[in-house]
């Protein structure tokens, strides 16, 4: 069985879902975060709410470094 | 036929409030659920067999499945605590099965894989915990966990892909870690969040 799509539209179709989900994701998470700015923190949603966001905030990094070292290593930049 | 009822079956107690809505467990959005249990077989064929691409689709259509669901529910209005639960316990089955089969193959490094089961196998116990603390059939959500499942779907992508493999791994740990670790303490400690109130039409009675 052969795949489904060349290797190099493969690879673009990983760079891309990765990159712009976890940018997408990075960026919402920093929006959110900031407008929880002054509530109250210890209000327990609150509380789950700002820890989400940040490790929202640090998986979307992951995710844009990752599709970073992805284009580097196949050669894409 | 056994049923569930959601949240909003403990409320309504007024007499001409309108009657808890009823949800049967063998509904659309639970077999939309269920159905992601069928990728698992072709994505271990493909694994197997060393298809990559193959592998990489069939996960996506289980992701996809995991987020049609949700509005499956929506559109058929068929929302319940088991639904709930029922789509973590899915969650639970696929990735872990996901997990285990690229590990077991090679696709990903087996260390990172035991060190994400086992955080996960003590989280799903602390969600029982917490169900019992509870008293009722409860799921327990968080944001960070929600973001940490997201993560979980990819990283079983990243292996049938062969996308970064050890970058990805490597960094799922401390970030599970650290989740899990803080959730722990609120299904543990912290005190339960009340049933959310369902509002009902007004008891003529009721009126003041």
């Amino acid at each position: 069985m052969t795949d489904l799509v060349p290797s190099g539209v493969f690879q673009w179709f990983l760079i891309l879902t990765t990159g712009l989900v976890a940018g997408l994701w990075f960026v919402h998470d920093i929006v959110f975060l900031a407008r929880l700015r002054g509530t109250d923190r210890k209000d327990p949603l609150v509380h789950d709410q700002r820890f989400g966001y940040m490790m929202g905030i640090v998986i979307g990094m992951i995710g844009v470094i990752g599709a970073l070292l992805y284009m580097h290593d196949t050669g894409v930049i | 036929m056994v049923s569930t009822t959601g949240p909003s079956a403990a409320v309504a107690d007024t007499p001409a409030a309108s009657a808890p809505r009823v949800v049967s467990p063998f509904n659309p959005a639970n077999a939309v659920t269920a159905s992601r249990f069928l990728t698992l077989p072709p994505l271990w064929w493909a694994v197997a067999h060393g298809y990559h691409q193959w592998a990489t689709l069939l996960l996506v259509i289980c992701a996809l499945f995991d987020k049609l669901d949700g509005l499956v529910a929506k559109l058929f209005n068929c929302r319940s605590a088991f639904g709930e639960v029922f789509d973590a316990i899915a969650d639970a089955i696929c990735y872990g099965f996901g997990l285990i089969l690229v590990a077991a193959y090679g696709w990903a490094p087996a260390i990172p894989v035991v060190f994400v089961i086992s955080l996960g196998v003590l989280n799903t116990v602390l969600r029982f915990v917490y169900a019992g603390r509870a008293g009722r059939t409860v799921n327990y959500k968080s944001y960070a966990m929600e973001r940490i499942v997201g993560y979980t779907s990819f990283l079983i992508g990243f292996a049938t892909s062969g996308m970064e493999v050890t970058y990805f791994y490597w960094a799922f740990v401390p970030v599970m870690l650290v989740i899990v670790l803080h959730d722990a303490k609120r299904m543990l400690v912290d005190p339960i969040p009340a049933i959310p109130a369902v509002p009902t039409a007004p008891a003529a009675g009721a009126r003041a």
